[in-house]
């Protein structure tokens, strides 16, 4: 028999108080998983949609809401002329609702810019140039919307028709409708505007160089503001507040976890006040029974967050797959948030046990064996 | 002045002055001065009717209650002055009770080995000399029952296994037999006998039975919380 031995012999001692426990707990975990995994996800989706369209820097006017402010796409002209740019494109991005699809990215790209050159053409073909009225679909949205070749998508004011399906290599990219740019402002009543402009740098620019370049766009742009693409959505105050938002209700489902946890130790050192008892009285020092106590909070909340990181998993799979997620996201199960959210239900039930121990600690042990 | 000593020539264990217990903010007098010394290798029976405070006195010997009033010694240190009572009760004592208290959650053998945690045992050392004190009170075929698989008489030898554990040198038993019917309570003032002749320890046995008392090498008698007899101690002259 080891020392761990007994605090599981506490804990199994009432399974059913246990297992109730463990569901509590387990429920606050799998929320913190799944808001964070989303939120985390959505973020990782955005920058893996940049890195695999290669663009170096973003000039745009971010606001509030997850998607920037337009702009005239005049700006591009001087942008492009700036020393170390390579290559620049406009984009007009929106979030649409899209026939029963309540929200997916549709993206109006500059005819011939490079954000067209890594789309990988699996069905049907690419526009035949800026002004043809039509989409191409990636793989996700082309399922999410049940389109093929020869169907037609409305969007906003237009019908169009489906040319292509193309696979963009990142969740984003194909969760995407995309059009010419010029398509994209008719559609959408933006002539004329943008709110994205993406800029390849020439190769082995240095650093300082990206910062003065960022600088001389200031001065051309002065209410946007050029981004590394690794910082766009960081930058971006949607973001903040999504993340904001997933953590506090987070904590709202810790906090349950907490007095949940802390209940049944509770219970648990009175009920067991006289075994406490017999234990102080064979020897045994306060500190042992506060560790004996605190271990088994802690054990329970280890397995309570075991439970909640499986159920949470589960969950963001199966939101994966639902109309309104699939093709925006791609949850974020890293080890690195399964980890956290297992280390915040350890805390959380070594929190839960501080009172409860100190309680037990407290036991007179000649009145806790006579009761 | 006048104090008392024993018969026995025994390193002196116990030494109480002027003991005195209340309780309910002195409305209750358990204890109302008692003294007396207990030496090393002594088997004291205390007796006396119930409420006479015995068993009080008794937890204080174990240092699971202080006096309101006066001093008890270990070894000539004061038990309620002491800076870590849980060493005292692990390493120097031994306890046997009248309900037994074993963890009914625990098997014969995980009992015996509760306290063992407190000494510097490995988790095999611990096996084995929970093996070896159930066998000394023959119950080494038994050691993966639960307490409630158990006679009353065997829970109470699985308690007396469990006080050993640490190697103490005085067993306190409070009325270890009360519970029992007259066959187990003569077995196990037997092996309580055994114990304290083959390992030497101090006895110090709480009863009403007095023919359990007739065993003890000394008897301290109590009545309304004082010593009314004590069979064992010898008026001495103090030197000045």
């Amino acid at each position: 028999m080891t020392f761990f031995t007994i605090v599981v012999r506490g804990l199994i001692r009432r399974p059913v108080r246990t297992g109730l426990t463990l569901v509590g707990i387990s429920i606050g975990i799998a929320a913190v998983v799944a808001l964070v995994g989303m939120a985390w996800g959505y973020e990782k989706s955005i920058e893996k949609q940049l890195d695999v369209i290669g663009i170096d820097l973003l000039v745009s006017n971010m606001s509030a809401g997850i998607m920037p402010k337009v702009y005239d796409a005049s700006i591009q002209e001087p942008i492009s002329k700036l020393p170390h740019v390579a290559e620049t494109t406009s984009v007009l991005m929106q979030l649409l609702s899209i026939e029963d699809a309540p929200m997916m990215m549709v993206s109006g790209r500059e005819w011939g810019g490079f954000t067209w050159n890594k789309l990988k053409i699996v069905e049907g073909r690419m526009p035949k140039d800026a002004d043809e009225p039509a989409v191409v679909l990636g793989v996700l949205a082309a399922e999410v919307l049940k389109k093929k070749v020869g169907d037609t998508v409305q969007l906003e004011t237009l019908e169009l028709p489906v040319v292509g399906i193309a696979d963009g290599g990142a969740v984003v990219e194909n969760g995407a409708i995309l059009l010419s740019l010029k398509i994209m402002q008719q559609a959408t009543a933006n002539e004329g505007k943008v709110n994205f402009i993406d800029i390849r740098l020439v190769p082995n620019t240095p650093k300082t160089a990206i910062d003065e370049l960022c600088e001389k766009i200031k001065i051309i742009f002065p209410e946007g503001k050029a981004r590394a693409a690794n910082e766009v959505v960081s930058a971006n105050q949607g973001f903040r507040i999504a993340r904001a938002m997933s953590w506090s209700t987070s904590l709202l489902a810790i906090v349950v976890g907490v007095l949940g946890v802390m209940n049944t130790m509770l219970m648990t050192v009175f009920e067991r006040t006289h075994e406490i008892g017999i234990l102080l009285a064979v020897g045994w020092k306060r500190k042992r029974i506060v560790y004996m106590v605190l271990c088994e909070s802690a054990l329970l909340g280890f397995l309570g967050g075991v439970m909640g990181v499986t159920i949470g998993a589960i969950g963001l799979k199966i939101l994966e797959h639902t109309p309104a997620i699939r093709g925006l996201l791609e949850p974020d199960l890293s080890p690195k948030l399964l980890l956290i959210s297992v280390a915040i239900a350890v805390v959380v039930g070594v929190i839960s046990g501080l009172y409860p121990a100190w309680r037990s600690s407290r036991l007179s042990p000649s009145l806790a064996i006579h009761g | 002045m006048i104090k008392t000593a024993q018969n026995s020539a025994g390193e002196l264990v116990y030494e109480a002055i002027g003991l005195k217990k209340q309780y309910d903010n002195g409305k209750v007098a358990a204890l109302r001065g008692v003294d007396f010394q207990i030496r090393q290798g002594e088997f004291v029976a205390i007796v006396g009717p119930s409420g006479c405070g015995k068993s009080t006195l008794l937890q204080m010997l174990g240092s699971l209650a202080n006096p309101s009033e006066g001093v008890l010694k270990y070894r000539g240190n004061s038990i309620s002055d002491m800076a870590d009572p849980s060493e005292y009760r692990a390493h120097e004592i031994g306890f046997v009770f009248q309900s037994f208290h074993l963890l009914p959650t625990f098997t014969v053998s995980e009992n015996v080995q509760i306290p063992m945690f407190e000494g510097k045992f490995s988790r095999s050392e611990r096996a084995e000399r929970a093996g070896e004190l159930l066998k000394s009170v023959g119950l080494d075929h038994r050691l993966g029952h639960f307490p409630s698989e158990l006679s009353g008489g065997e829970r109470q030898r699985v308690a007396i296994a469990r006080g050993l554990a640490n190697h103490p040198s005085v067993v306190l038993a409070d009325e270890p037999t009360g519970n029992l019917d007259s066959e187990n309570a003569q077995q196990i003032i037997e092996l309580l006998l055994q114990l304290h002749r083959d390992l030497g320890v101090t006895l110090v046995l709480v009863t009403h039975d007095l023919a359990i008392a007739e065993l003890a090498t000394r008897t301290i008698r109590m009545k309304d919380g004082r010593v009314i007899a004590d069979s064992g101690a010898t008026p001495l002259i103090d030197s000045p």
